[in-house]
Parts: C-alpha cells; sequence; structure tokens
C-alpha cells in the first residue's frame, strides 16, 4: 500500500471517528472554558515581533453569547524580531481585556468573534536617547481587542481553538512621540472546559 | 483659611448647579413611573453591566489630538422609554508631542427612546435582532491631568483640575439577543468650570501651564462603543 493510500485511510478513519458517533454538543450556556499559550504578536508600527503569554476565561451564558476576561504578558527575552531602537519599545508589557463573544455554527464547532476593552501596562525608558543608566516608568494605557476565531469541542473537557486578534492602543508616558501598541497576533492550542450547570 | 475658603466656595457652586440637575433628574423619574403604570410587561428594573471604549474628538484643547478610552458602565432602565447609563471612562490624548492629557470621567445619562411604541419594537415569539435608537443627556464629574512629555530636572511637571460636565447626544443599540446588546453613542460633552491651558515655544521648547477659573464652554465629542448584558431585574416583575 502506498503513502497516498495510507493518507487517505488515515483520513477516512479520523473523519468516521468524528462523524459517526452522534455526539452531544458541549458548547452551552455554563460552559466554562480557559486555556493558556504562546501568542507570536507582530506590533507593525514598531516593526516589531514578540512573544506574548496568552491565558483566557470564558464563559457561555447563552447559545451565542458569552463573557470572556484574557491577558497577554510579553515573555522574557521575548523580542522575537526587533528591528527598531530599544527607547522606543516597553520593556516589560503586559495587557488585560474583558468583554464578550459571539459564537456562531451549529454543535461542537464553533466560530468565534470577540469584542474586548482593556488596558495595557507597558514599562518604558524615560530618556529620549540611549543614556547609562536608563531610568523607566510604568504607564496604563486605554486599549482594545477584536478577535476571530474556531473553536471544535471534541470531548467533554477539551476542544481546539485557533484564534487572530487585532489590538490597538497608545503608550503616552514617553519621552517623545507616544508609542503606538497596535499589533495584531494569532494564538492557536488545547484548550478546556466544563459545563457548570446540569440541564 | 484661604484654602478653606476656596474649597467652601467650590462646594457652595457645586450645590448651586446640582440643584438644577437634580430637579430634571427627579422631573425624569416622576414621568418613567407614571408611563409605566398601565402596562403589563414592562422592562423596567432591568439592570445590565458592561464594558465600553471611547474615542474623543475635536477637543477644544489647543493642539490637543485624537484621544482613547476605557471604561465600565451599568445601565438601569426605568421604563419602556427610559433608560440610565451610569459610567466610568478613562481617557488619554496627545497634546501634540509635548505633552499628554489624562481623563477620568464618572457620571450618568438618561437615555429616552423616541420610537419604543413602533410595531417593530413589539416582543415576538421568536426573538429577532434589532436595532433600538435613543437620545441622550446627562452629567459628569471630572478629572484631567495633562503632563509634560519631557521632565524637567526637579521632576515631573504637570497640571490637574476637578470640574464637572455635561452631555448630550445620539445612540443606538443593536440588540442581538433579548439579553445582550451592542450600543453606540455620539455626544457632545462640555466642561462646566476650571480649565487649564498650555503655552508651548515651538522655538524655545518651552513649556507652561496656565490654570483659569470660572466657567469656559470648552468641550470635545466623545464616541463610544459599549458592549451591555442584561444581569437582573430589580422591579416590575410582570403582573398576574
Amino acid at each position: 500500500m502506498g503513502i497516498h493510500q495510507k493518507i487517505t485511510g488515515l483520513f477516512l478513519l479520523v473523519s468516521t471517528l468524528i462523524y459517526s458517533q452522534e455526539r452531544p454538543s458541549y458548547f452551552q450556556p455554563s460552559l466554562l472554558r480557559a486555556s493558556a499559550t504562546i501568542a507570536p504578536t507582530r506590533f507593525y508600527t514598531q516593526q516589531t515581533t514578540v512573544a506574548l503569554i496568552n491565558g483566557f476565561v470564558e464563559y457561555a451564558l447563552e447559545n451565542r453569547i458569552s463573557v470572556r476576561g484574557e491577558a497577554n504578558i510579553m515573555a522574557p527575552n521575548g523580542k522575537l524580531l526587533y528591528t527598531n531602537s530599544p527607547e522606543k519599545f516597553p520593556r516589560n508589557f503586559i495587557s488585560i481585556y474583558a468583554g464578550f463573544g459571539y459564537h456562531l455554527g451549529k454543535r461542537n464547532w464553533k466560530f468565534d468573534i470577540h469584542a474586548e476593552p482593556g488596558i495595557a501596562i507597558s514599562e518604558m525608558a524615560q530618556q529620549p536617547f540611549l543614556i547609562v543608566p536608563v531610568s523607566y516608568q510604568w504607564g496604563v494605557s486605554p486599549s482594545y481587542m477584536l478577535k476571530v476565531g474556531t473553536s471544535f469541542y471534541f470531548s467533554k473537557y477539551c476542544h481546539f481553538f485557533a484564534e487572530i486578534n487585532y489590538s490597538n492602543g497608545w503608550i503616552r508616558k514617553t519621552p517623545l512621540t507616544s508609542v503606538s501598541i497596535a499589533q495584531y497576533g494569532i494564538s492557536a492550542g488545547l484548550g478546556f472546559h466544563l459545563l457548570t450547570k446540569k440541564n | 483659611m484661604i484654602l478653606f475658603a476656596k474649597i467652601q466656595n467650590q462646594i457652595l457652586s457645586y450645590l448651586r448647579y446640582m440643584k438644577g440637575i437634580l430637579l430634571i433628574f427627579t422631573l425624569t423619574l416622576g414621568f418613567c413611573f407614571l408611563s409605566q403604570a398601565d402596562r403589563k410587561h414592562t422592562p423596567a428594573g432591568m439592570l445590565s453591566l458592561g464594558g465600553r471604549t471611547t474615542v474623543s474628538l475635536f477637543n477644544d484643547h489647543e493642539n490637543e489630538m485624537t484621544g482613547t478610552g476605557v471604561g465600565g458602565q451599568f445601565r438601569l432602565r426605568f421604563s419602556d422609554a427610559v433608560n440610565t447609563d451610569w459610567f466610568f471612562d478613562y481617557i488619554t490624548s496627545d497634546i501634540l508631542n509635548y505633552a499628554h492629557r489624562t481623563d477620568y470621567h464618572i457620571g450618568w445619562s438618561v437615555l429616552f427612546y423616541p420610537i419604543n411604541n413602533l410595531d417593530y419594537f413589539r416582543q415576538k415569539e421568536e426573538f429577532k435582532p434589532k436595532f433600538r435608537p435613543y437620545i441622550l443627556a446627562g452629567h459628569c464629574f471630572d478629572y484631567s491631568k495633562i503632563e509634560a512629555k519631557a521632565s524637567p530636572l526637579d521632576g515631573p511637571m504637570s497640571a490637574e483640575r476637578w470640574s464637572s460636565a455635561v452631555q448630550a447626544g445620539l445612540g443606538t443599540h443593536l440588540e442581538l439577543s433579548p439579553r445582550f446588546d451592542i450600543s453606540l453613542t455620539g455626544q457632545y460633552m462640555i466642561h462646566l468650570g476650571n480649565h487649564i491651558e498650555t503655552d508651548y515655544d515651538f522655538t524655545t521648547g518651552a513649556l507652561s501651564f496656565n490654570e483659569h477659573k470660572g466657567a469656559s464652554l470648552a468641550g470635545h465629542v466623545l464616541v463610544t462603543l459599549s458592549l451591555n448584558y442584561k444581569i437582573a431585574k430589580l422591579w416590575g416583575f410582570t403582573r398576574r
């Protein structure tokens, strides 16, 4: 049996396992889900890509509506690709969002849209040019996040998710022009869920 | 003693100003309760909780640029046609590249639904998403702080003030489920009271702050997008 036949057979087997059983719908009101993952994120106005550690908790209020809170923390030495001057990018960066989600799709495969107002907490150098020792200051900036994604609930306790997010804001506590934190990123992985109320 | 007299004057002027607002608020409440007397299924007493994002445009402050903000609100409905928003906003903006401004707003708005009696808004067996436009007006207290970008050697340079404001505008809810809505509001907010002016010399780079006392009609346009979820019904349960 050639490799093509083996791959086709594997696909058939997996699809049979997924669709042959009449599974209950796991996404229901009172479903609580959470996950943590690493989210590569591009601060496109700063030409900088960083690794953010992303974690979220979400609770389904209705069949289509959920409330969600999430946080992103810039990983230590998390700058993956960096082409700008260090004084123009935060040394530390944390963002916290809380908002609502809207879920489309039937049964266990959902398309999700999220809108979440929030804040970005960042530590910026306070000298316009590199002077040693550099002084830093923390600041809190308003921000928001928009997110689209998809989730597949394959068991009573686990699901896969993949999301693309866009968020924006300005760090004003800077010695020169304010720094834009406009960014887009991706996150994907294994999530865990639990129905908190019995039907 | 001078400081005490200043504070006393400030409080007295606020009380005089607040008397008018309280009168309007009491009358509004009275109309709300009267208008719902003959209704069986009333949304009165519905409490919503939500988050919001605000953009501040056309600021009166010289050289102030578009601001962005975040906040939260709860919404308490008094009758079929009248709702109220109780909000908090944290807004930051730039004054070119020589200073930045932070505003904290805490206040309330009355929302009036002028076309709520149309057949389009009647509760049907099956829910369908719908727009619900409204007119709003209200009042808020605000704290503003303007800080220089480049700190002089003797420490950060800033000026701050407390003031009061009134706002009015238009908006619409997009009701996506019986309990969840997205609301878009555009309103003009006029600040009443002391205001701070910045003088910047573009040749020397010297910045100074001047505080002006007394009423001035400095204001800005606020565009707010909020997400709200009804969490409780505090009164007005359906009568048998």
